[in-house]
């Protein structure tokens, strides 16, 4: 039994909490990062926050497409798929996120490209899923076959694990450059593009949800002005402090909006009929559990990205021949 | 007996000594104000249903002191609403009644409850507007007659309805001018839905998730609908927006009374010929409640009995009756259904029973040799209800009944909600038998007329052509079965051919109205409880009004 002023008054709170510890984090972070670090050294701890970011969407999509994939019976041999690959690039994303050395892993960006492969084809078994039903491409269809996004947090995983492998391979590199752009900027686009795209799925299911409960509303806001200032902040180059602040605030908010989610979801199981008690069943029919960490995965890229950014900026200083 | 604990609200009243059940909560209780007998209550409501409910609550609301009695049970949903068809039946009113006519009804299950709430504890909870034109259809459409109601009016109301309800409906409804988004999305289409949407799309034709009054997310005290499937025999985990979880629960909360196993017997008139007050039955007596204006909410039935058996010196033919026509143009829901048998299984027991819906032949007035209109809808019978249908209207017994159940699980069929024309032979008068309350049953009459059938035939013929179009086998055709009560206090704009006007008010007596379904002048081709409920907010509205301006 929760009342409407009640969801008001703790999507408020929750809202503000969160302000407020992305502010404290990022004022403690700003100390701690004014003495500047090895250029070496900053690309293999962005090179593991990656993995760590593509190890928590792989352990999200792991349990996401357990639990949905036994709802469905594991009707097709293929629903086995993302259970096999999300497990190898969560122990490859912590075997990354373990090591300390400027070498990509061959077998660890062997299964981050095989991720890669995975996610694009369960959205293509996905898409099929949908449109063989009466009705199309529908809203019916939308809401209720197979979730058209969940398989490109698959993707995404591979894609963030590919990145890191493919950073520590460039340490040797003054500016360091993944798929022709600098890593930073490269790194950005790709998150913000990610972070965009979950929170089109996070819309149409909380759309599906009617927004019964105004939080609904937070990770289809924060994740995409994430997205906008980080891009921003990407292409606008180094003079732009307080873009760059802006994004960093944004991109924690939403890191910690992904764990706060899951809470959410956890009570959104507890309103279904029977409650937790019921959990066997509300674990499926409820909101799902491992969804909202994805944000925290793809908002850990994102401020990667940024110090990388911060990185590229120094290293371009130095060569200038100013120190910031 | 160990149901006893399951039947209590039938033997003792709940709603006494300031408190009501807490329909949400196990044993729980809520405060509830009270009136004396002899206070002057502003407005005594007899009946909590579709009228009754949203009527008292909004008159509670606008500060005006309601009494509302219900002859039925107060219920707690959450743990006196058991898994079976047989039990349940304790929701419907099968008090004796007569029926006759060329059409005799069958009365219960699918026309009439006696619970607070009314029958919108057992209903389908499909939620659908009335197409604009039908408000005018003798003037549009060429048939039945005017309502004294503007489309555009009702449109706003059943906006309201919907918003209160929380009706989860389809994002873009395929017919009739725009409306507002449904504050709920579409329930996911079961597997009989789906072979309806396969069937429309044969046929080339629209169709559509129905609108339906459960939640498809958590609202409030509601947890989204689990798909039990035991829609029509109430519902046990308060999903289901029936007015004895929300109108009741509101009306209690803004300061009505309701009192329930209270059977309203006779409603007195003074000697200004203006309502008084009403004779009720509870707990063993009979009592009486004043009242500065009474307002009848029975439905179709029970609503023309009162006002019938309420006759005095001074209204011989029975209250707001001089016109002669309270009783009459009796209407109900043609419910025919074509059934057929898949390949593939369909379990269509799981789940409300009629997710998805084509108002294809409400909206097209083309290709009918018929007036009228007919929504059809996606089935899914409970076995109990299909084993009667087999036994009943399919004719089977023995072996041929055993291998037809077997099927069960393979069933789909498509059932109609069809309009039937007002006629003034079809009509609820008062038996000579009488009742447990020593009051006269009602004696009620209806047959269909050629339209009706003409109707009826173009729904099934289409129907077995979409059922071929998805390759069902042993096809047949039900081709007995109405659902829904409409007329027998019609609303309308002359006092020589109406009951009632536009507001409900009764235009012999100004201060006894009539709000429920008998108020219908022509039945339309969807289910009516949303309708009934817009009239009632409506009603709720237009007495503000007149109370504002001095009116009343």
């Amino acid at each position: 039994m929760v009342s409407k002023t009640r969801l008001d008054w703790l999507a408020l709170a929750v809202t503000g909490t969160l302000t407020a510890v992305s502010l404290v984090w990022q004022h403690r972070e700003a100390n701690r990062s004014s003495g500047s670090r090895p250029a070496n050294t900053t690309l293999i701890h962005s090179a593991r926050r990656l993995n760590r970011g593509a190890g928590i969407l792989a352990g999200a999509v792991l349990l996401d497409s357990a639990m949905e994939h036994y709802r469905g019976q594991f009707e097709n041999r293929a629903m086995y798929t993302p259970l096999i690959t999300a497990t190898l690039s969560l122990l490859a994303s912590s075997k990354g996120f373990a090591d300390l050395t400027p070498h990509s892993g061959k077998l660890r960006n062997g299964i981050y490209i095989g991720t890669v492969l995975t996610g694009v084809a369960g959205s293509g078994f996905h898409l099929w899923n949908v449109t063989k039903r009466p009705g199309g491409f529908g809203w019916t269809n939308l809401f209720y076959s197979a979730p058209l996004g969940a398989p490109a947090a698959l993707i995404l995983s591979g894609v963030l694990g590919h990145y890191a492998e493919r950073l520590r391979s460039e340490t040797r590199n003054i500016v360091p450059r993944v798929l022709g752009l600098p890593a930073g900027q490269s790194m950005a686009l790709m998150s913000a593009a990610g972070l965009i795209g979950t929170s089109a799925e996070a819309g149409l299911f909380h759309f599906r949800g009617s927004f019964q409960n105004p939080a609904m509303y937070l990770p289809v806001t924060a994740p995409p002005l994430s997205a906008v200032l980080l891009t921003a902040s990407a292409l606008a180059g180094a003079n732009r402090p307080h873009l760059r602040w802006a994004s960093r605030l944004c991109l924690r908010f939403t890191l910690l909006l992904g764990v706060a989610g899951a809470c959410f979801h956890a009570l959104g199981a507890a309103r279904n009929h029977g409650g937790w008690r019921n959990w066997r069943q509300n674990l499926q029919a409820g909101p799902p559990l491992p969804a909202p960490p994805s944000f925290t995965g793809l908002a850990l890229a994102g401020l990667a990205a940024q110090r990388l950014l911060d990185e590229e900026q120094s290293v371009k200083a130095h060569y200038l021949g100013w120190h910031p | 007996m160990s149901d006893d604990y399951l039947t209590d609200a039938l033997r003792n009243p709940r709603g006494r000594d300031g408190r009501a059940p807490d329909v949400f909560r196990r044993g729980g209780w809520v405060p509830m104000r009270e009136y004396p007998d002899d206070e002057l209550v502003d407005f005594v409501i007899v009946g909590t249903g579709a009228g009754g409910g949203p009527l008292a609550c909004r008159l509670a609301e606008a500060g005006f002191s309601v009494v509302a009695f219900d002859a039925g049970a107060w219920w707690r949903p959450l743990e006196e609403f058991a898994s079976d068809e047989a039990h349940q039946e304790k929701l419907f009113w099968t008090g004796e009644r007569l029926c006759d006519g060329d059409n005799p009804l069958k009365l219960g299950t699918n026309n009439s409850g006696r619970a607070v709430g009314g029958s919108t504890v057992h209903f389908a909870m499909v939620s659908l507007r009335f197409r604009p034109e039908w408000f005018k259809s003798r003037t549009l459409l060429g048939y039945g007659l005017d309502w004294p109601l503007d489309w555009q009016d009702m449109w706003r109301y059943y906006t309201e309805v919907e918003q209160a309800l929380k009706i989860s409906g389809p994002v873009r409804y395929p017919w009739g001018p725009k409306r507002p988004r449904y504050p709920y999305r579409q329930h996911e289409v079961n597997a009989p839905g789906l072979a309806l949407a396969r069937a429309c799309e044969a046929m080339g034709i629209a169709w559509a998730p129905t609108p339906l009054a459960t939640v498809s997310a958590p609202r409030e005290h509601s947890p989204p609908c689990v798909y039990r499937g035991f829609c029509v025999t109430g519902c046990a985990t308060n999903a289901k927006q029936s007015g004895l979880i929300t109108w009741i629960p509101w009306a209690v909360k803004a300061g009505a009374e309701i009192r329930d196993l209270a059977m309203v017997g006779r409603i007195e008139t003074g000697e200004d010929g203006l309502a008084s007050g009403v004779h009720y039955h509870r707990e063993g007596e009979w009592r009486f409640q004043r009242a500065r204006n009474v307002v009848v909410a029975g439905y179709a039935i029970e609503t023309p009995r009162l006002l019938l058996n309420s006759a005095n010196s001074r209204y011989p033919d029975g209250l707001a009756n001089s016109s002669g026509l309270v009783g009459k143009n009796l209407m109900v829901h043609t419910n025919q259904a074509v059934w057929g048998t898949l390949e593939e299984e369909v379990r269509w027991y799981k789940g409300p029973p009629s997710l998805s819906l084509s108002e294809h032949w409400n909206y097209e007035d083309s290709g009918k040799d018929f007036f009228g209109g007919y929504a059809f809808m996606s089935q899914g019978p409970l076995p109990a209800a299909w084993a009667g249908a087999q036994t009943g209207n399919h004719g089977l017994w023995g072996q041929a009944l055993v291998d037809e159940m077997q099927k069960y699980n393979h069933q789909v069929g498509l059932k109609i909600v069809g309009e039937t024309l007002p006629q003034e032979r079809n009509c609820v008068t008062l038996a000579d038998e009488r009742d447990e309350f020593g009051l006269p049953v009602a004696r009620v009459t209806w047959s269909e007329c050629d339209n009706d059938r003409r109707l009826v035939n173009h729904a099934v013929d289409f129907m077995r052509r979409g059922l071929e179009g998805i390759d069902a086998r042993d096809i047949w055709a039900e081709a007995d079965g109405t659902a829904h009560l409409m007329g027998t206090a019609r609303m309308g704009s002359d006092p020589a051919t109406s009951v009632v006007n536009a507001d409900c008010r009764s235009w012999d007596i100004p201060n006894l109205w009539i709000c429920d379904g008998s108020v219908f002048p022509t039945s339309g081709g969807v289910n009516p409880s949303e309708t009934i409920q817009a009239i009632a907010l409506r009603t709720a509205n237009r007495i503000r009004e007149l109370a504002r301006r001095g009116e009343l």
